[in-house]
């Protein structure tokens, strides 16, 4: 063995065990596995994994690998990315990143040594995930397992995204303006973009050069079923079928030859971002990665922020004035504002989304957009003390220790409520349905962003949660009343308003014990 | 073993972290000392290839480090300020990887040296639950791993108790003959007892390299005692440059650096705390007559 790939293995198997290690990915990996057990439903209860053309899928290997895997792609391309992009960082933080930049390693090695981490460890979590799947099969099979049919339908869909989301995960972190909470909103929409670019193209038959870069595997997916049965009708997931239909038995994806160059090409071209990766990788220059943690002064939001600084200076002091005494009232009011000084594009958003809520003629129309910015704002309210080491300070003040959930519920709450102040006041006119909706959707947001934030320490992971579900609801455009959780389509009912509203008391729930039990720890 | 010539960095917007500096160094314990923002860390990162200076070359055994940066790398030992671990590993583990990215392949040279630190009884423990001296004392294991030639520790001794700064010192001390250790501090105590030369920065620019005996002759008449009243101890607190005092029934018993002898002060030998204060205060103020 030579010494690059001692290096390599060295870096790849620390931090294997680092992740796998640490009671969040186990807590991840046996959810997943429970999660199995629900996806994977009981024919009996009239529910079913797969449905082609209405008719259920009768449970074999094939059937259950390609619904699994598909399930497993979305896991890896959408979360994997927010679970492994922290590797770079973690060396910036620990600062054992400068004693790698003092070694004659080179940075092409680091950089694929986390490469290969990322890789290993996504490729790892899936094998977990099918292996419990095929459990699955044993428990609730209609056929015998083949292993190897199995591992085909996994190998055939997972692989590209695998290799996408662990190269993009190892740009963006070498990127200083992409290393933040702008590259985890930009990854999302990047992900998303090419998922709905390919399955379009799939759809409609157009542009062939589409399927090198289908990592998510829909496309294939999508063609083959085309192929082999003559429908784009398929529903992965569980839900109920049609017990008139006679069950179908699928064999499974296969790969034909028109399709081998593309899932290798999907396979090789995301590591041809890895040389970009290492051209603006800053291999630990203090000067570098300052300018990363200090980058708001250098990409364009930053020099924007700079720019609104004076206003925001004087808003800030006029808001600051209701301030007096050492209530919890007045914490929370102090920690709202905060939250403006730190981010003062937040006030243009804010004046923008109230503008825009009186402008339109559908005022509910510019809600999804007023949500998400918000989401974005409030989304590290919770979790920033913490990684700015400012907790201890907070926790000798009075009351903040016990009624940290209050403070930053208190605190979200009041951003949340001066977001949407302008669409709640339209909402009075339009009913007391449409107005409880909005308000228990801007309290749902709220809560859950602070329960996230207590519970995991980490922003990503609101971020995350919340852009998957506005991107369902979006797309749903109110079809399912129950995810119209804060009235954007009018199709909210009652029922959707306690549904959020009882989510949000028990997130603050969950948030209050966990904080407690922390607490209690230490 | 290592000479650096006229190197500056400067940062963006025009401040200088480190200005002109240029030493010539041979084997031995050489103290680093300086305050706070002296530019001590920016050299040694310098030094350690981690940054580039804006101007000036650094040679290691004659070879211009700034273009050829692995030469040193091979033969460099590191620990930087603030060190962090990877709370997960093993002591064993962290070691070990860090033993791979130098291209050390021996288990036993691994063993070796958590022995010589004195973590072999914990080397299977995770290293989050270390104090800050075990973790300083893993820190230091990893620097001397590939037995390097150079070896830079930054700030080692911040926020270790003193029995474990005494245990780092000795760490340190028995690292070897034929070896250059840079050692980064502003605590005097720290160096006073190991380091063969100390070179003082202050804002970013050499004020001296010497011995430490010659930094203590220098500092010879410059340091006084007295004994002043609380009153007159308050007054003189701000202006004079006192290297330590002591509250006795007769009243403060101070010792401070400055050039003329006033009042009833009585000059005393200097130590390294007084001679560091001396350079970092050539202008300092005399007493005021009691």
């Amino acid at each position: 063995m030579n010494d690059s790939f001692r290096r390599i293995t060295a870096i790849v198997r620390a931090d294997f065990l680092l992740r796998f290690r640490r009671p969040s990915t186990l807590i991840v990996f046996l959810l997943l596995s429970a999660f199995a057990y629900v996806w994977v439903p009981d024919p009996a209860t009239g529910r079913a994994l797969l449905q082609i053309n209405g008719q259920r899928a009768i449970y074999n290997s094939a059937a259950l690998g390609m619904a699994t895997a598909s399930v497993g792609m979305i896991f890896v391309g959408l979360f994997g990315f927010y679970v492994i992009s922290n590797a770079i960082r973690r060396d910036v933080v620990t600062r054992c990143g400068l004693v790698v930049a003092s070694t004659s390693m080179r940075s092409t090695e680091y950089l694929a040594g986390k490469f290969l981490g990322n890789v290993s460890f996504l490729f790892t979590f899936l094998g977990g995930f099918m292996l419990s799947s095929m459990v699955m099969l044993l428990v609730r099979g209609e056929a015998r397992l083949e292993p190897l049919v199995f591992i085909q339908q996994y190998l055939l869909l997972t692989p590209p995204a695998i290799v996408f989301v662990s190269a993009v995960a190892v740009l963006f972190e070498s990127i200083p303006w992409l290393s933040g909470k702008l590259g985890d909103v930009l990854y999302f929409f990047l992900w998303m973009a090419m998922l709905g670019i390919v399955i379009s193209q799939e759809a409609t038959g157009s542009l062939s050069w589409g399927r090198y870069f289908d990592v998510s595997g829909f496309g294939f997916m999508i063609d083959r079923m085309q192929t082999t049965l003559h429908t784009e009708s398929i529903a992965i997931g569980a839900s109920s079928f049609d017990p008139a239909k006679a069950p179908m038995v699928f064999n499974g994806l296969t790969l034909s030859p028109e399709w081998i160059v593309p899932r290798i090409g999907s396979i090789l071209w995301p590591i041809a971002l890895l040389p970009l990766a290492a051209f603006f990788f800053h291999r630990f220059d203090p000067v570098r990665t300052k300018q990363t943690s200090d980058k708001a002064r250098r990409n364009w939001i930053g020099r924007f922020q700079m720019l609104l600084k004076p206003l925001s200076r004087r808003i800030v002091r006029l808001l600051m004035w209701p301030t007096r005494g050492h209530s919890l009232g007045s914490a929370i009011w102090i920690d709202a504002v905060l939250t403006l000084t730190l981010f003062p594009l937040a006030l243009v958003a804010l004046v923008g989304c109230a503008i825009a809520t009186v402008a339109l003629e559908q005022p509910q129309s510019v809600l999804p957009v007023v949500f998400l910015t918000l989401a974005i704002v409030v989304s590290d309210v919770v979790t920033r003390d913490r990684r700015g080491a400012t907790l201890p300070i907070i926790y000798v003040s009075p009351r903040l220790r016990e009624n940290l959930v209050w403070w930053k519920l208190g605190s979200t709450c009041v951003l949340a409520l001066t977001f949407c102040a302008a669409p709640l006041a339209m909402a009075v006119s339009a009913g007391g349905l449409r107005f409880g909706a909005l308000f228990v959707g801007i309290i749902f947001v709220a809560a859950t962003a602070t329960a996230l934030g207590v519970i995991t320490g980490n922003p990503k992971t609101f971020i995350v949660a919340f852009l998957s579900f506005w991107y369902v609801v979006v797309n749903e455009r109110g079809a399912s009343p129950l995810l119209d959780f804060a009235g954007f389509y009018g199709t909210a009912t009652t029922q959707t308003v306690l549904l959020y509203a009882m989510i949000s008391v028990i997130a603050i729930v969950a948030a209050h014990v966990a904080h407690r039990w922390r607490l209690a720890q230490s | 073993m290592l000479k650096i010539e006229a190197v500056s960095k400067k940062f963006r917007g025009g401040n200088y972290g480190v200005r002109d500096v240029s030493l010539e160094l041979k084997s031995g314990v050489i103290g680093l000392l300086g305050p706070n923002g002296a530019g001590k860390t920016t050299l040694m990162q310098m030094i350690a290839t981690i940054t580039r200076p804006t101007s000036g070359r650094i040679f290691f055994h004659e070879v211009d480090v700034v273009k050829r940066p692995n030469e040193l790398r091979r033969r460099l030992g590191y620990l930087p300020q603030d060190f962090g671990v990877y709370d997960n590993l093993t002591a064993l583990e962290f070691l070990s990887y860090f033993a791979a990215l130098k291209g050390v392949h021996s288990k036993a040279r691994v063993l070796e040296l958590l022995e010589s630190v004195n973590l072999h009884s914990v080397a299977h423990r995770a290293v989050g639950g270390f104090s800050g001296g075990m973790k300083q004392r893993l820190g230091i294991a990893q620097a001397l791993i590939n037995d390097p030639q150079l070896v830079i520790v930054d700030e080692p001794t911040a926020g270790l108790d003193p029995e474990e700064r005494v245990r780092f010192r000795n760490v340190l001390s028995e690292i070897g003959f034929g070896k250059l250790v840079i050692l980064s501090t502003h605590i005097v105590s720290d160096i006073e007892s190991i380091a063969t030369q100390i070179a003082v920065m202050k804002e970013g620019r050499l004020v001296t390299l010497a011995a430490p005996e010659e930094l203590l002759r220098a500092a010879e008449g410059r340091v006084w005692k007295t004994v002043l009243s609380s009153e007159e101890f308050e007054r003189e607190r701000t202006t004079l440059k006192i290297s330590s005092a002591v509250r006795r029934p007769d009243g403060v018993h101070i010792r401070f650096v400055g050039s003329q002898p006033a009042g009833g002060a009585t000059a005393v030998e200097p130590e390294l705390e007084d001679a560091f204060l001396h350079l970092m205060n050539r202008d300092a103020p005399e007493i005021a007559a009691k």
